[in-house]
């Protein structure tokens, strides 16, 4: 590229570069969400240009509906769109369905599809294809939505091409919140009837509903996409094109964004972040919204098959015991917040903002220890002297098991329950290995997993505490965890539809577990965006993030 | 050097690729690590994983998995990938040529540059410029790839911005004919110097030591003695021989050659078989990775052929028959 940002820097540019990041920062003290997709009254939108966007790895194909991989999905999500979408300040919006209807206590659902909506090609868009990509897709292929929505679905029907009925088997509360194009977008069922959809040629050059139309995809390089003139809501999107260059190094992709090659990046919390929120000329704008996932805590396991686990103080001494304050501070640089309950901040109706999580309190930790049976003596390693299930003189020493990338958790753990005489051995385990021993053999003492709650408690929450969910599936109840209340409470909650009453059956689970302690609830992640400061209006909470984007260059 | 001597070779090489595909597909599958993970997401219930399981016959027996690709690669199939859903050759030959133009670009600079500077400093072995090469030499050796193409990265691209940061081709322009070319060249510049620098080092060290060698023998000294000057001396008498040693190694170093390529692809963002390779490690892809180590065996195996022929060539001693 002739240029980039490195030549912009003549006085003048420099000056209203300034003055952008100033009022985008005052925006960010009054209201951080609003100031996402609002851009200043009086400032006009620009159109055309290029937008350059970095992801982390090859998608390897461009279809959302038949993954929930965490590189697919950004890569893609733009190409199309789901019924319902989601605003920066979680609101549900009009997509492809203008308008729904929710009758019998909320297990039947109807929608009404917009008019005149055409898939990239010219075919006009209908209920059938709704109907196809749930039944075909989505339902059978997407981990997320099959699990939540497939079990209670009695079946969709499709009266006439403008009207999509969804008809559970009782009535479901969550169904709204799952339609986004994140999990469940709508693919052209004229491309895929009778096909393998996960082997179908259309994966690699995709036709959809949304904002840009694909182009291109160079593989291992780029994805090129254009805007679609006939695209739905009027006079969008902006930009006249968006390229999506695959850069896998994290280090590279902050580069490529400061020498001007790449516009756009996601970035997790940790030093390059706030190397980037010092850089002039790049905008930075936390969410709790990833492709991978939402609203995430990190979570330590404890395994209550092992003895070692079983007296609840030893769990409330080990929570004692770590300062979680040291986790935000030193691993997240601050990008996040300490958790404060067992449901995530950013479901806040979900959310109990009073339970008690035991505070860090190294006394407290020693002296529930001392009582629940381990000894020490001077600073060594605590021993078991009348600990149930636990030989006399058995040393107290744990793994825990870790992501490679998350082994500063497994330093802070050693060093802090080191601190009170229990000895940690970390095993950093891949990604691909992790499931293995956690959830297939059960053989850890105690590990970290970052648990995401979703917007949904009935996804993101249940798994880890019914007990039905002590499974070999990846990312379950991998405390194996069993309180019969909880599971009713759970059970109740799937079927209350109001959303109030549904938020106190959660806070009333919130407290049980929190008094039970199977987990250690760390720290609530965020991840951010860094992108150009002369690029504004992009979206945080889904997929379309550059829907309403517009650059002044 | 015959064309039967040539194809008994390669014949040869059979068992060898077949020894090869055994050992990996066990390596690759006795590996801790599941691909469930990267196929069925994290947040499937049991069915789902089940399902996933079967749909990609990952729920067979080992042994019945690998009678069926062993059958499969006899009928040159590769099989599908897992996560790309296509055809693992079609996925490998899309990113051959990103990755043959690097490692090949690399592979020449690093022969022709290091024999040519091998030659400059044995004209005076012990002198400033001698001793100035050889430490860089031995610098550049120890150096590893990643480190040496993260400083490149930071220095001459981020710092200096004389070279793009990383990728192939600019993505703001779509270049056409001349200007594409110059593109990818400008792009190509600094991943091929990283990967060329380890090797340049060892061919100019050995290039040095072999001329020192062949400059103190008597044929040598002869043709000084009936009046050959110095240059052509060293260039047409004493360089072919201590050329030998160094084309060995020049075909020996295809392979690190592939795992140096591995590692810059990554720190440049190069879209080759080296990142191909290292998602495919993550997501456990199974049959992208036979498909890319099989791929490199071959390569290795017809290096060293190849490497074995040039030799003959240059040798009068050596007769394949």
């Amino acid at each position: 590229m002739s240029g980039g940002r490195r030549a912009l820097r003549g006085p003048a540019v420099v000056a209203l570069v300034m003055s952008l990041v100033l009022a985008a920062c005052a925006d960010d003290d009054e209201d951080e969400a609003a100031q996402e997709t609002t851009t200043t009254a009086a400032e006009e939108p620009v159109r055309g240009g290029t937008l350059v966007a970095a992801l982390s790895a090859d998608p390897g194909h461009l279809n959302p509906a038949i993954t929930t991989s965490g590189t697919t999905h950004p890569a893609s999500e733009i190409l199309y769109n789901g019924l319902v979408g989601v605003d920066n300040d979680l609101e549900l919006q009009p997509e492809l369905a203008e308008s729904w209807e929710i009758t019998e206590d909320g297990a039947v659902y109807t929608f009404t599809l917009r008019d005149g909506v055409t898939w990239h090609d010219g075919t006009p868009f209908t209920s059938a294809d709704v109907k196809f990509t749930f039944d075909e897709m989505l339902l059978k292929l997407h981990g997320r939505t099959r699990a939540s929505v497939g079990p209670a679905l009695a079946g969709i029907e499709t009266p006439d091409p403008q009207t999509v009925v969804f008809r559970f088997k009782a009535p479901y509360a969550p169904l709204l919140q799952q339609l986004d194009v994140t999990e469940a977008p709508i693919l052209p069922k004229h491309k895929y009837e009778g096909t393998d959809p996960s082997q179908n040629p259309t994966n690699t050059a995709p036709v959809g509903t949304g904002p840009f139309k694909f182009v291109s995809y160079t593989k291992g390089s780029e994805i090129r996409m254009e805007r679609n003139p006939d695209y739905f809501k009027d006079d969008l999107p902006y930009l006249d094109e968006i390229v999506i260059r695959i850069i896998p190094e994290q280090s590279a992709q902050v580069l490529a964004l400061e020498g001007g090659e790449v516009d756009w990046i996601s970035i997790p919390g940790g030093p390059e972040f706030s190397r980037l929120e010092s850089a002039q000329d790049v905008e930075v704008t936390r969410t709790a919204w990833n492709p991978g996932g939402s609203n995430c805590i990190m979570t330590m396991t404890l395994n209550l098959d092992r003895p070692a686990f079983q007296d609840v103080r030893t769990r409330q001494a080990i929570a004692h015991a770590l300062d979680r304050k040291q986790f935000l501070d030193q691993i997240l640089f601050g990008v996040g917040k300490v958790a404060e309950a067992p449901i995530s901040s950013g479901i806040p109706w979900a959310h109990h903002e009073d339970v008690d999580l035991p505070e860090f309190d190294r006394a407290e930790a020693e002296r529930l220890l001392d009582e629940a049976g381990w000894t020490r003596e001077g600073d060594g390693v605590r021993v078991a002297s009348g600990v149930e299930g636990v030989p006399d003189g058995t040393r107290f020493a744990i793994d825990f098991l870790h992501f490679p990338t998350f082994a500063k958790y497994g330093e802070l753990v050693r060093q802090q329950l080191g601190a009170v005489g229990i000895e940690v051995t970390q095993e950093p385990l891949e990604p691909a290995v992790f499931p293995g021993p956690v959830f297939q053999q059960r053989d850890f003492d105690t590990n970290v997993i970052s648990y995401c709650n979703g917007s949904e408690p009935q996804i993101g929450v249940r798994r880890m505490f019914h007990s039905s969910q002590i499974s070999p599936a990846p990312f379950t109840n991998a405390a194996g965890y069993r309180n019969a209340e909880v599971d009713r409470l759970f059970d109740e909650a799937a079927g209350e539809v109001d959303q109030a009453a549904r938020g106190r059956i959660y806070r009333q689970i919130q407290e049980i577990v929190a008094e039970d302690q199977p987990y250690v609830w760390i720290v609530e992640t965020e991840g951010a965006r860094a992108y150009d400061a002369a690029c504004t209006g992009f979206k945080f909470q889904n997929g379309l993030f550059a829907e309403a984007a517009y650059c002044r260059r | 050097m015959t064309p039967r001597y040539i194809l008994r070779r390669l014949a040869q090489a059979l068992p060898t690729v077949a020894g090869i595909i055994v050992v990996t597909f066990a390596l690759v599958h006795l590996a801790p690590g599941d691909p469930i993970v990267a196929l069925a997401g994290e947040s499937g219930d049991e069915a789902h994983y089940r399902f996933m399981r079967e749909k990609f016959g990952l729920d067979r027996p080992l042994a019945a998995q690998f009678t069926t690709y062993a059958g499969n690669v006899l009928s040159a199939d590769l099989g599908t990938s897992f996560v790309h859903g296509r055809p693992v050759f079609s996925v490998i030959a899309e990113r051959l040529p990103a990755t043959l133009l690097l490692m090949v670009t690399a592979l020449v600079v690093s022969s022709a540059v290091g024999i040519a500077l091998g030659a400059v400093v044995a004209r005076r072995p012990g002198g400033a410029l001698d001793l100035g090469v050889t430490v860089a030499a031995l610098v550049g050796y120890a150096v590893p790839a990643f480190w040496l193409g993260q400083v490149a990265l930071l220095t001459l691209a981020f710092g200096t911005g004389w070279f793009p940061l990383q990728g192939m081709t600019d993505a703001r322009a779509s270049n056409t004919g001349v200007e594409a070319v110059v593109d990818v060249a400008h792009h190509l510049a600094l991943p091929a110097l990283v990967l060329a620098a380890s090797e340049l080092a060892m061919i100019t060290r050995l290039t040095r030591a072999g001329l020192l060698q062949e400059l103190g023998k008597d044929y040598v000294r002869f043709a000084r003695a009936k009046g050959v000057a110095p240059g052509r001396a060293m260039v047409r008498h004493a360089l072919p021989n201590a050329l030998l040693p160094v084309i060995t190694v020049i075909g020996a170093r295809v392979g690190f050659l592939f795992s140096g390529a591995v590692l810059i692809e990554t720190v440049f963002a190069w879209p080759g078989l080296g990142q191909l390779l290292l998602s495919a490690v993550r997501t456990r892809d199974y049959p992208v990775l036979m498909g890319v180590f099989l791929l490199v065996s071959l390569a290795v195996v017809v290096a060293n052929l190849v490497t074995d022929l040039i030799y003959a060539r240059i040798d009068p001693r050596i007769r394949y028959r």
